[in-house]
């Protein structure tokens, strides 16, 4: 760029970390996205009837959404003043978050009291819109180059499903039941998807700010761990579980282990590496010296 | 109904920061707060290097990303288009800030001083409701509705214009209505040099700069 011509755009004040909403709200999105995708798995895999992972998963999946409200909660700055997060549900997805993981909640906590498939079919609803809405959260937040993008919400839904699955078969060969060998098949789909989906993600064409912010999950140590540890580990694993009936249980369990700590990855990586706010950008200016 | 906007002419900005201060003091904000601020910018590569100097804040804009992901309705936009937070509604979640490109909302988490103890001036200047929640440029709105109750013109009565814009020594912030014709921002927009930043972004700003 030389004297008198005009610079592109130019980033006069660069992107600068997020410091707002850190290991809480990953904690939220973690917990969130597992309770919704280990209550999916379970509920599917028993084709919506009554069995003892379905009431385990009734159990623990609100508790894990119902944690990660507490995480975040901490972090607000008046976090007494928290129902009132209930009140914009027309236009705030993080009020829209609460009513459906409120749903959730309430469901599956109804199927263990009063066991029936008509509380399951909609406690699904809602797991599946509680996946969606976090994702909705990110992606409505435009200064975060990293988060405004259209397919966040389908991340995370799949990231729910990964993550659910994973906590699915660790549930199960912990209480001692055979995974079944469609769950390892939907579970090796599902990390197929997933990590084609990253990639896409990562690909994305939506400026030089969000190439920068996801620099460490596309080309750096961050996506390495994602797709050695979250990706193929678990695929290892699980091809494992279904070559060797004996070491099934191992395996799954191993699988299991990875998703999980691959999502928490992921969404770690996400929230604070990738949270930069986005550049101040001014376009026209000049190389030139003002005249008197 | 009016419409406040405001140029920030950034041919005419030294970089002094007296902008800066009279909003600090202007709104007795706390250490580590600073709702407008002047960006010390160096663009190009040696030997063609330039110097700018960008003032932020909000942008206040007619489309506040801030606005609609609020899950409490704190954020809100006046008709005038003022973009302000009801302390007593925020829940200081951080979203706003999140959804802001301009980085202009400021978190307070609490009261700090300079010192180890808070000075007289900090101690009559404490807001606690300002604490843990979520906080930004305001446009100066009690200075603007309250010269408006008396009759005054935002934009040339100084009492009832932004602290910012009356304190800079340059004359570099212009404010005032943008559906006024008449005003002086309208004039100097109908010029076309002032553009807002980032329109990418579909905010619609308020505030426009001059660039050169």
């Amino acid at each position: 760029m030389r004297t008198g011509e005009m610079t592109p755009p130019v980033d006069l004040i660069p992107a600068q970390r997020q410091r707002l909403w850190g290991w809480p709200a990953v904690a939220n999105f973690t917990l969130g996205g597992i309770g919704a995708g280990l209550y999916g798995t379970a509920v599917l895999t028993a084709g919506f009837e009554r069995a003892p992972a379905v009431t385990l998963c009734s159990w623990l999946a609100p508790l894990f959404v119902l944690a990660g409200f507490a995480a975040v909660a901490a972090e607000a700055g008046r976090p007494l003043r928290g129902p009132r997060v209930l009140l914009k549900v027309r236009t705030s997805w993080m009020s829209r978050e609460l009513w459906i993981g409120g749903a959730f909640v309430l469901l599956a906590f109804a199927d263990i009291l009063y066991p029936h498939r008509m509380l399951r079919a909609p406690a699904l609803v809602a797991a599946v819109l509680l996946a969606l809405a976090q994702g909705f959260i990110l992606s409505r937040s435009r200064g975060v180059a990293a988060w405004d993008v259209p397919t966040m919400p389908w991340l995370f839904l799949l990231s729910a499903a990964v993550s659910g699955s994973g906590a699915y078969m660790l549930l199960e060969v912990l209480s001692g039941r055979a995974v079944s060998p469609a769950v390892l098949l939907a579970s090796i789909g599902l990390l197929i998807l997933g990590f084609w989906a990253g990639r896409a993600y990562v690909a994305t064409p939506a400026g030089h700010a969000f190439r920068e912010a996801t620099a460490s999950l596309r080309d750096g140590s961050a996506g390495r761990v994602a797709a050695g540890l979250g990706g193929a580990l678990p695929l290892a694993a699980l091809a494992l579980a279904l070559a060797s009936p004996g070491l099934a249980a191992p395996a799954a369990a191993l699988a299991g282990l990875c998703m999980l700590a691959g999502q928490i990855h992921v969404k770690g990586e996400l929230v604070v590496r990738a949270g930069f706010l986005r550049p101040i950008t001014v376009t026209g200016l000049k190389m030139s010296r003002r005249l008197p | 109904m009016s419409r406040w906007g405001m140029i920030i002419d950034t041919r005419r900005c030294v970089g002094c920061q007296t902008c800066t201060i009279a909003c600090k003091q202007e709104h007795g904000l706390p250490a580590g707060t600073a709702w407008r601020f002047v960006a010390d910018c160096e663009v190009g590569e040696y030997p063609d290097v330039r110097r700018v100097f960008l003032p932020m804040q909000c942008m206040h804009c007619a489309e506040p990303p801030c606005v609609p992901v609020c899950p409490t309705g704190a954020s809100r936009r006046r008709e005038d288009g003022i973009v302000w937070v009801e302390y007593n509604a925020c829940v200081g979640c951080g979203y706003c800030a999140m959804a802001c490109p301009y980085h202009a909302r400021h978190l307070v988490h609490e009261a700090t001083g300079y010192f180890d103890a808070p000075t007289q001036s900090e101690a009559a200047d404490a807001r606690p409701e300002r604490h843990g929640v979520m906080t930004k440029c305001t446009f100066c709105k009690e200075r603007v509705d309250a010269g408006l109750a008396q009759g005054l013109t935002p934009g040339v009565d100084p009492v009832a214009t932004p602290a910012c814009s009356v304190a800079c020594i340059a004359n570099a912030i212009v404010f005032g209505d943008l559906d006024d014709s008449g005003s002086a921002v309208s004039k100097q927009l109908s010029e076309g040099e002032a553009q807002p930043l980032m329109p990418e972004c579909g905010t619609q700003p308020n505030v426009f700069y001059v660039v050169d």
